[in-house]
């Protein structure tokens, strides 16, 4: 196929026009280096927190307005797309983008890291991974993927004087390119297979006759296990404790969500909407993982004394939980867990978000008894964390509850009801280390002092946990959202 | 109306959680007064004889899973709710203040408005998410307000035994919805959409596991010696005196009409009756058994739950009648038993029932009223105890006789236990520990209405019942 090469200027705006959310940004983030470059040393960390906060907003409201006007199309040759899915994501990583900030902002100053560099990195991670919700072809996927990735692994190491923080940035750096390197060859098979990388074109070149192709099947395999090392699903979840516990919380708090998103954005679009009619054997796959998921990831939270790593088995866990959605497929599948990416950035970081402000110049205070008191010393903070646990643990009427309930739904209408018996029964698992985790929040403790929190990390973490009960309470307009970022890919 | 009776409480919990003590006792109480208000405006507006819901309020919630805001009231649910409003206000009257009753208060209301819910929701999924919103505040109950070595394993028991039952009914709700293929949540519509008998064997385990947790059914109920024993005095009330109805709501609303014909590998519909039969000689053998009073009377309410849902698994109207008469009269037995004991333990600083001899001479008028509620609790005519029990007997008589003659031993047991409690503690010649003083007049008032309610359904029965002639149009009594 010889593929036409010419390229107009119109045609050019126009598909920067497609990627706006994403150009935008990166316009601020090159805005926000030269601010780094010119302003006095004391000057930078505010002034490009502030560049960052409003380039995550203009993003947003990019996002926003292309979502209502509605002339999503491909862009570079099919190479991205400004679709609702790739809208939908690029909307999720900004608001996520402006928590981060919001919440970042203090902690630096407390343990006194780089400010500046540190939102420049953060802001590369999220093209990255806007970059992945928009891709069309195995090489903007694989383009994003590494974008995100890298920006992570130096953001893990940012406390440069902390062992922890650099031994958690070599161990993702060495697991991360291997992970990559597995998602570089199946899509090297997958390429040799279908003779194309875009997406849309492998769907309709590969048929279900090519069920029993080595090359494809070995493509699926290897992609697979690669993507599941980024969402830190089990059995390849082991760098995720670790790396969560060495990294500083506030990016622990953005790559435990964020990388996860991204992470399944490029898994629906390459599987469900690149290999639908491969359905059978991925799903197989994936339903594998899911199950593996559900069941370490909850039994292995339950004897963790960390914060961190808790909550980094839980989200192995919750990895799981969306991956019965996934495999489900379809509009109800696939909104769902949209749905559940959408509102689990506002429980999962929320809980982070609580955790960082109990962070010392000295380092983090993760540790399940260092929230001794917090009812005391902060009891709005404490009603907050309250609102995430049991929102994690899925307890109505928090958005947590209705995730699994969409999620579920999707399962048993697609024949997985083992699969959701699973999930229901490690449910209760995890509600016990949810709950014991209250235990120390609410139990008095003499003579604690009061907790200073900035501001803006305060507003953070009263929207996440507003959002957490108010999407859940009203979750009609984010599930329709859901709906519509879902159709691209199921073909409604 | 409807939306007023749970979200009055709840609004009230978040404004009273953050008021002085004194005042949050005395908001709390109007709070609850005003439901009951509401919740007897129900009562008095209700048209016996209806079929169907009435007072319902329908709102779109989710219109993706056709899932709605959907409330109304029948004849099995009326009582409950006024049960439900009624026991709150005593409840809160019988709180002790301090610097904690702030949050207990807000929590009692909160645990208020998630019962008051289930009774009323139509919707299944709305049903769920009542069912398993109360659970937070009622850990909270046992958890920070609860007495006894360790409270917090006791409420973290009940979560957890509580949620193995409830999440595996998220799957049954979820089931229900896919196998009916109507796709709705709508409980009256799905009464007509009966699945076939081998789905509805394993629909009908997964809501009656949680069902059964609940009430609790014999053998699902070891949870409740711990939780009743970590549960301070005023949260039993509701605490024993609905929550445990609510299980036995879930089998009469959801559990029978659904799922008429559970038959797989085995029938449930004889299953289950024998299980309450268990429960009753089970519970009447511990309670036997029990030197604390507490214990002894928590273990007295397995014995009687089962005759709740003996009656139920009747299938007749008699027994389903009897079934909720008898669910009002348990909860309200309930209270002042546990009001009674807990009174006893507070004056005598021990519920240890061997310990004391003759309280009746050192506390006369307590001697009286705990007399009244043990005749009551053990089933003397004219006290209300005796007709809930006896329609159960008689319904269960109609289709299950073998289970009716030995649900009846246990019905001899109680009178064994609670005379014996009541003997023991009350009369001979006094030794033992010697009580600060009888009652207060407070609580002597406390218990007034409690008391005359005992008279009251013992009886005119026919106040519960009329209302209750819907319950054989709307089909449920197969």
């Amino acid at each position: 196929m010889t593929a036409d090469l010419s390229y107009s200027w119109s045609q050019a705006l126009a598909d920067v026009g497609q990627i706006a959310p994403i150009a935008t940004l990166v316009g601020f983030m090159l805005f926000a280096i030269v601010t780094d470059l010119v302003l006095p040393r004391g000057r930078r960390g505010g002034a490009v927190a502030i560049v960052a906060a409003v380039g995550y907003a203009y993003s947003l409201g990019t996002v926003l307005y292309r979502w209502v006007s509605g002339q999503g199309g491909y862009a570079y040759h099919r190479f991205a797309t400004g679709d609702n899915y790739a809208l939908f994501f690029e909307m999720l990583f900004a608001t996520l983008g402006i928590l981060t900030v919001a919440l970042s902002h203090s902690y630096l100053r407390k343990r006194g890291m780089l400010e500046a560099e540190f939102h420049i990195v953060i802001m590369a991670a999220v093209i990255g991974m806007m970059v992945l919700g928009s891709a069309t072809s195995l090489v903007t996927v694989f383009l994003g993927l590494e974008l995100l990735s890298i920006a992570l692994y130096i953001a893990c190491g940012f406390s440069r004087r902390e062992s922890r923080s650099q031994e958690a940035a070599a161990k993702y750096l060495l697991v991360g390119g291997f992970a990559s390197a597995f998602v570089l060859y199946g899509m090297a098979l997958v390429y040799g297979g279908a003779g194309t990388t875009v997406i849309p074109d492998i769907a309709a070149r590969l048929g279900t006759s090519e069920s029993g192709n080595p090359l494809i099947l070995l493509g699926i395999v290897l992609m697979g296990v690669g993507f599941a090392f980024k969402v830190s699903a089990a059995p390849f979840h082991m760098w995720t404790p670790d790396v969560y516990q060495g990294a500083p919380i506030p990016v622990t708090a953005f790559m435990s969500v964020g990388t996860k998103a991204a992470a399944f954005a490029m898994i629906v679009r390459v599987f469900a909407g690149g290999l639908p009619h491969l359905a059978p054997e991925w799903q197989a796959l994936l339903a594998f993982v899911a199950a593996t998921s559900m069941v370490w990831g909850n039994l292995a939270a339950i004897a963790q004394s960390s914060l961190k790593r808790m909550l980094a088995y839980s989200g192995v866990a919750q990895a799981g939980y969306i991956m019965i959605g996934v495999v489900a497929g379809g509009q109800n599948g696939l909104s769902a867990v949209l749905y559940y990416l959408f509102v689990y950035m506002f429980m999962n970081f929320g809980a982070f978000a609580v955790v960082t402000l109990l962070a010392e110049a000295d380092g983090d205070r993760d540790n399940v008894a260092d929230l001794r008191g917090l009812g005391q010393r902060s009891p709005l903070l404490a009603v907050a964390m309250t609102i995430f646990m049991f929102s994690l643990a899925g307890f109505p009427p928090s958005v947590g509850f209705f995730g699994k309930l969409f999620l579920f739904t999707a399962g048993v209408g697609a024949g997985y009801t083992w699969l959701v018996v699973l999930a229901v029964l490690m449910s209760v698992v995890s509600v016990f280390y949810y709950v014991r985790v209250l235990i120390p929040v609410w139990t008095p403790s003499p003579g604690s002092a009061g907790l200073s929190s900035s501001l803006s990390t305060k507003t953070a973490i009263a929207l996440s946990g507003l959002a957490s009960i108010a999407l859940g309470i009203y979750p009609t307009t984010l599930l329709i959202a859901g709906q519509l970022g879902a159709n691209p890919i199921s073909g409604h | 109306m409807l939306t007023v009776i749970w979200l009055l409480p709840l609004v009230a919990a978040v404004l009273i959680a953050f008021m002085p003590p004194h005042f949050a006792k005395w908001m709390g109480v109007v709070a609850a007064l005003a439901v009951l208000g509401v919740a007897a405006a129900l009562a008095f507006l209700f048209e016996p004889g209806f079929h169907g819901f009435q007072f319902e309020e329908k709102l779109t919630w989710i219109p993706q899973l056709s899932i709605f805001y959907r409330l109304g009231v029948d004849g099995i649910s009326l009582w409950l709710i006024v049960l439900n409003a009624f026991l709150t206000v005593i409840a809160i009257l019988a709180t002790p203040i301090n610097k904690r009753t702030p949050s207990f208060v807000a929590l009692m209301l909160a645990m208020s408005a998630g019962l008051a819910g289930v009774f009323m929701a139509t919707d299944l999924v709305l049903f769920y998410v009542f069912w398993e919103a109360m659970l937070i505040p009622a850990y909270f109950l046992l958890w920070i307000h609860g007495e006894g070595p360790r409270p917090g394993a006791a409420a973290l028991k009940f979560v957890l035994y509580t949620l193995v039952g409830s999440l595996l009914m998220l799957v049954g709700v979820i089931g229900e919805y896919v196998v009916t293929g109507r796709q709705t949540f709508d409980l009256a519509i799905l009464a007509t959409l009966a699945p076939a008998p081998s789905v509805q064997f394993g629909l009908f385990f997964v809501f009656a596991l949680a069902f059964a947790i609940k009430t609790p059914l014999f053998p699902f109920h070891s949870w409740l010696p711990d939780a009743y024993m970590a549960a301070p005095t005023p949260m039993l009330i509701t605490f024993a005196g609905v929550m445990g109805k609510a299980g036995a709501y879930g089998f009469l609303r959801i559990a029978v009409p659904l799922f008429p014909q559970p038959i797989g590998w085995w029938d449930w519909t004889w299953v289950i009756p024998a299980l309450a039969v268990g429960g009753i000689i089970w519970g009447a053998l511990m309670a036997l058994a029990q030197k604390d009073m507490k214990l002894l009377v928590s273990y007295s309410s397995v014995s009687h739950m089962g005759f709740i849902v003996l009656g139920i698994f009747a299938f007749n109207v008699q027994g389903q009648q009897g079934a909720i008469v008898q669910m009002v009269n348990h909860g309200v037995i309930i209270a002042a038993l546990f009001l009674i004991v807990g009174w006893i333990a507070d004056r005598t600083g021990t519920r240890d029932r061997s310990a004391m001899v003759g309280l009746a001479l050192r506390m006369p008028v307590m001697a009286g009223v705990f007399a009244i509620v043990t005749l009551a609790a053990l089933g003397l005519p004219g006290l209300n105890s005796f007709v809930g029990e006896f329609m159960t007997l008689l319904g269960a008589w109609q289709r299950l006789p073998a289970l009716a003659i030995v649900a009846a031993i246990g019905l001899l047991l109680t009178p064994v236990y609670m005379l014996r409690l009541f003997q023991g503690v009350m009369q001979g010649s006094p030794t033992g520990p010697v009580p600060r003083a009888d009652i207060y007049a407070g609580q002597l008032t406390l218990l007034t209405p409690l008391i005359v309610l005992m008279f009251a359904l013992g009886l005119e029965p026919n106040v519960l019942t009329s209302l209750m002639t819907s319950l054989g149009q709307i089909g449920l009594a197969k």
